[in-house]
């Protein structure tokens, strides 16, 4: 059976082996876990890490360093890199500021009736339909001018991580050397917390626009080059080499073969990275992004509706952005336009009429006065109807409701809480604090060897040892507890529900808006009115884990699925496997590599939101960098930021061992 | 202004002015590019610019004490001195400092000692003009009906061998003390430890989570024991009390961050005198503006209305303020003299 669907399938693909590939594992990660627990329970409390082992000092000179770079900035004589990094601000501050005041200045009627028009045009009339409800929710929101400051911010950040990220995918694509290089760095650009390098980019970009965009692109960038680059390497390589043997230069390799056949995948990197991109919105108005993010900011503690209002605009946003860029990309594939001379010239035609109407608009909006925003700014008389008022008030019953004790929810949610915490997290972080370290160090190491073999266990040997030595160990054995039980979670829904959604396409309808909010909305305009239902600490933390990881475990999965050849399922069918079979022995199985760069992925993400964890009563590792940031303890900030890094790769080249180890079982 | 160049020598003086003449020439070649081009491009939309104040770029903190601050500036300086107001959100501390060095933001209307040491008060980009009239007060509080059945709770002492009283899911057989926003100053630890107290610090992350957790054991009248301030506007929501901890001695110590032995941590945290800072170009431009943040002062009470207009009646910022404003012209009036 194997066989055959290896030698049908058009992929590459190692027969399928009938061992299960981690037969003894779970027996032999059991005994060390066993071992381990002994250990704690003889030693608890009595060997933390030891102080000679630890540089001590190591924080004081990161805190130096931030003193010298603050120094050598506002010196007199700019020495040449600030210089540059000076220019460069300049540019991307005005262009940021030259979108926003032509949003503006096209009026708000304008600027609406240009973006519902050009999606239209592009991307048919359901993507125009939903652009037009953006715009429309944000005049409704009274939230225009921010709406527009942020859309503006977004799109420049989106279009230069596009414009870095997508050349980069496609040289890691193309090349084992250079994605060899490119993977530590992307991991440490999408797990490194923000908060962590948001004090030296204000250092080099000052705040404003820049600063929120470099802030914002280091982490949209990676999505846009990983998924790119997997893109790339899907290309089935039959097809590649058929191309070579006909002659085609490297150019024409990459725009006619590869580019072509990658661009599914290319397209979702783009939506990924808009998704990431909006995802920062919030954090990128701690450093003067302005917008929806500083309306979130300053309303989270004075008035949460607010906060919870502009969240939602953050949301309806991403949204309206994702699905206009992907129905334009699928209304211009060149694979499904097939224009004659007389189409062409009618099309040629809509887009005449459509840049006519939309110049129309413009010039009837700016003869009849509308305002640059809706409702117009202060000082300027005009009747305006705005749905905030009413909006806000429909938001703070539901928080009124959330935030009483007294309510039936509350009931059930605060013991399940106190269930969580006192029987799984609390019982998983002693274990790994409170044990003697040498022994959680070697015992982790030793699962990281029989889990996936040496190379992983080294890393993880080194990795850890190294945050033993910084100083954080007792914090990092904290987070990693937290991240362990935040991933299992993520991945078991992600995964069960990725299956469900290539296999239901009702699922993977319902599944789509559930995905976009839960990935945009900023975590704590939510995760905030969960702590009243869920007095506890850490189960909030882990909940924001869980909810802005399993979305994407959830894509991967399915787009993975839904990527496996047609031939090989309908070979299986014609041998008559059942559904359940051709998922389980075929569809799973082929689509492994993408199932795992979920999983991988996963972790990732949750690794991602430890600081916001920490500001919601985690701890750990994530309190420390928040700390670090607005307390000016630089050293704290880095160390612990290096320890979230050190405690990714680590995870990271477990599970990606188990993909090469299982790899090694199928060939 | 005046005194700020009279303070310099002379010869500092003529290389500040070379400086700032270099430096605006190079601004206005830049500016008048930028203008340009946007002009050309997009457009003039600037309504009718104020003449006599320009701009003026105040920092909003995220506590709401702090919006009732700029607000409440911010109306007195568009409706009386008809400056162009901005407001920014630039998370506090380091980061806001850095971008008043790079003249980003002009005035911070309430530090609460953040600048003493950092880099930005040694070169003198940030400049402290003095007290905004508000002391603030940091400390362990308690809800006003626990007194009730421990009345010996009011000092520290009286917690002492009561401690499982503030038992929570997370503590265990030991009390909880509930921890501060990270980006407050805090020294729980180590006076737990110096104090000789049954009690875990548990953190609670950032203020609004802080507050959903004691808030919600509050409303079900439940004992607990945390990290606190004021100026606060649900100080006036929730019976609160603060529990008397050692007196300050000479030897003190309040950075829990320095290390040493407990013991030196165990007494009250120190009064804070809250500071208004202005940017070194702000205190050069000869604003008109510079001088009513001089002479700004009010009390924790003024703070708290304008706070509670915002908070707890969901005024928006701009109305709550023009409110307090208008009810107290005496007090603003005394600003602008």
């Amino acid at each position: 059976m194997s066989g055959v669907v290896a030698e049908a399938s058009t992929v590459v693909t190692p027969a399928l082996s009938h061992r299960p590939w981690w037969r003894g594992q779970p027996v032999q990660v059991a005994l060390v876990i066993a071992a381990m627990w002994l250990a704690y329970r003889a030693l608890r409390l009595e060997y933390p890490w030891p102080s000679r082992l630890a540089w001590e000092t190591l924080q004081f000179e990161l805190d130096r360093f931030q003193v010298w770079l603050i120094e050598q900035r506002s010196a007199e004589d700019k020495n040449v890199v600030f210089a540059v990094f000076d220019g460069f601000r300049a540019l991307i501050d005005d262009l940021v500021r030259w979108l926003e005041e032509l949003l503006l200045w096209l009026t708000w009627v304008g600027t609406g009736a240009a973006g519902t028009l050009v999606v239209w045009r592009f991307g048919g009339l359901r993507a125009a339909l939903i652009t037009l409800a953006a715009f429309a929710l944000f005049a409704l929101t009274g939230l225009w001018a921010e709406s527009v400051q942020t859309l503006a911010l977004m799109l420049a950040a989106v279009g230069l991580s596009l414009a870095v990220g997508i050349p980069l995918g496609i040289a890691a694509g193309r090349s084992r050397q250079v994605a060899r290089f490119l993977t530590p760095v992307l991991d440490a650009a999408q797990i490194v917390p923000a908060f962590a390098y948001l004090m030296p980019v204000v250092i080099l970009f000052s705040v404003g626009p820049a600063a929120a965009v470099v802030a914002t692109m280091v982490y949209a960038i990676p999505p846009a080059v990983r998924i790119t680059a997997l893109g790339i390497r899907g290309v089935p390589v039959n097809t590649v080499e058929a191309a070579a043997s006909m002659g085609s230069t490297r150019t024409q390799m990459l725009t006619k073969v590869q580019l072509p056949l990658a661009r599914r995948m290319v397209l979702l990197g783009v939506n990924q990275t808009i998704l990431f991109a909006l995802s920062m919105v919030v954090i990128a108005g701690l450093i003067g992004g302005g917008g929806l993010g500083a309306v979130v900011n300053s309303g989270l503690s004075s008035t949460p509706s607010v906060a919870l209002l502009a969240g939602l605009v953050i949301v309806v946003m991403a949204i309206a952005l994702d699905r206009a860029t992907e129905a334009i990309a699928e209304r211009t594939d060149p694979a499904r336009r097939h224009l004659d001379a007389a189409r062409l010239r009618i099309v040629r035609l809509q887009t005449a009429a459509v840049a006519a109407g939309i110049v129309v608009v413009i010039a009837a909006a700016k003869l009849a006065g509308v305002g640059s925003t809706y409702p117009p700014a202060a000082g300027v008389r005009q009747r305006t109807v705005t749905a905030q008022e009413w909006l806000l008030t429909r938001i703070q019953s539901v928080l009124d409701y959330v935030q009483d004790p007294t309510s039936w929810i509350f009931s059930v949610t605060e013991p399940t809480g106190i269930f969580i915490l006192q029987k799984l997290l609390l019982p998983l972080q002693q274990f790994l604090v409170e044990g003697p370290w040498f022994t959680t160090l070697l015992g982790l190491t030793f699962v990281a060897f029989v889990v996936s073999g040496l190379r992983p266990a080294l890393t993880t040997f080194v990795m850890l040892g190294a945050i033993g030595v910084t100083g954080v160990w007792g914090l990092a054995m904290d987070t990693l507890s937290q991240v362990l039980v935040a991933t299992l979670i993520a991945v078991v829904i992600g995964v069960g529900l990725g299956i469900a959604a290539a296999e239901s396409k009702l699922v993977s309808k319902a599944m789509r808006p559930v995905n976009d909010v839960l990935q945009t909305l900023p975590q704590l305009v939510y995760i905030i009115p969960f702590i009243y239902l869920m007095p506890v600490s850490i189960v909030p933390g882990i909940v924001a884990g869980v909810l802005y990881a399993f979305p994407v475990v959830v894509r991967l999965v399915e787009r993975g699925l839904h990527d496996v050849a047609p031939q090989s399922v309908e070979a299986a069918g014609a041998f008559g496997a059942t559904r359940r079979q051709v998922l389980t022995k075929v569809k799973i199985p082929l689509a492994g590599d993408a199932i795992m760069l979920g999983v991988n992925q996963g972790i990732i993400m949750v690794l991602a939101v430890v600081v916001i964890g920490g500001l919601v009563g985690s701890g750990g590792l994530g309190y420390e960098v928040a700390q670090g940031l607005v307390r000016g303890y630089f050293g704290q900030g880095v160390i612990a930021s290096f320890a979230i890094l050190a405690l990714g790769i680590t995870l990271d080249r477990v599970t990606q061992g188990t993909r090469k180890a299982r790899k090694e079982g199928l060939g | 202004m005046i005194d700020h160049i009279e303070k310099n020598g002379e010869q500092k003086e003529d290389r500040m002015l070379d400086r700032l003449d270099r430096r605006r020439l190079r601004l206005a070649g830049l500016g008048l590019v930028v203008a340009t081009a946007l002009v050309l491009v997009a457009g003039a939309v600037a309504g009718p610019r104020a003449a006599a104040c320009g701009d003026v770029v105040l920092n909003e903190n995220s506590w709401v004490g702090s919006t009732a601050n700029v607000y409440v500036i911010k109306n007195v300086l568009e409706t009386r001195l008809k400056c162009k107001v901005k407001v920014l959100n630039i998370t506090e501390g380091q980061p806001a400092f850095q971008a008043m060095a790079d003249g980003k933001i002009d005035i911070v209307l309430e530090d609460w000692q953040n600048l003493p040491g950092t880099p930005y008060e040694k070169s003198k980009s940030v400049v402290s003009l003095g007290t905004n009239g508000i002391t603030g007060v940091i400390g362990w509080y308690i809800p006003r009906y626990l007194l009730q059945q421990y009345p010996a709770m009011k000092t520290w002492r009286g917690i002492r061998g009561k401690e499982s009283v503030f038992k929570s899911p997370e503590s265990g057989s030991q009390g909880m003390f509930l921890g501060g926003d990270p980006s407050y100053v805090q020294k729980d630890r180590a006076l737990i430890k110096g104090l000789g107290l049954n009690l875990k610090h548990v953190v609670a992350g950032a203020e609004p989570a802080q507050v959903a957790r004691w808030t919600q054991l509050y409303k079900q009248k439940k004992p607990v024991l945390f990290y606190w301030y004021d100026p606060q506007y649900l100080n006036a929501q929730y019976q609160v009390v603060q529990v008397q901890l050692p007196k300050r001695t000479a030897t003190c110590k309040d950075d829990e961050k320095k290390g040493g032995d407990p013991k030196q941590y165990a007494c009250a945290y120190p009064s804070y005198r809250l500071d208004k800072l202005v940017s070194k170009e702000f205190l050069a431009s000869g604003s008109p503006a510079l001088k009513l943040v001089r002479a700004f002062k009010w009390t924790s009470k003024d703070q708290n209305v304008v706070a509670n207009l915002i908070s707890g009646k969901k005024l928006s910022k701009d109305k709550a303020a023009a409110q307090w404003v208008k009810a107290n012209a005496k007090t603003v009036n005394a600003w602008l003299k």
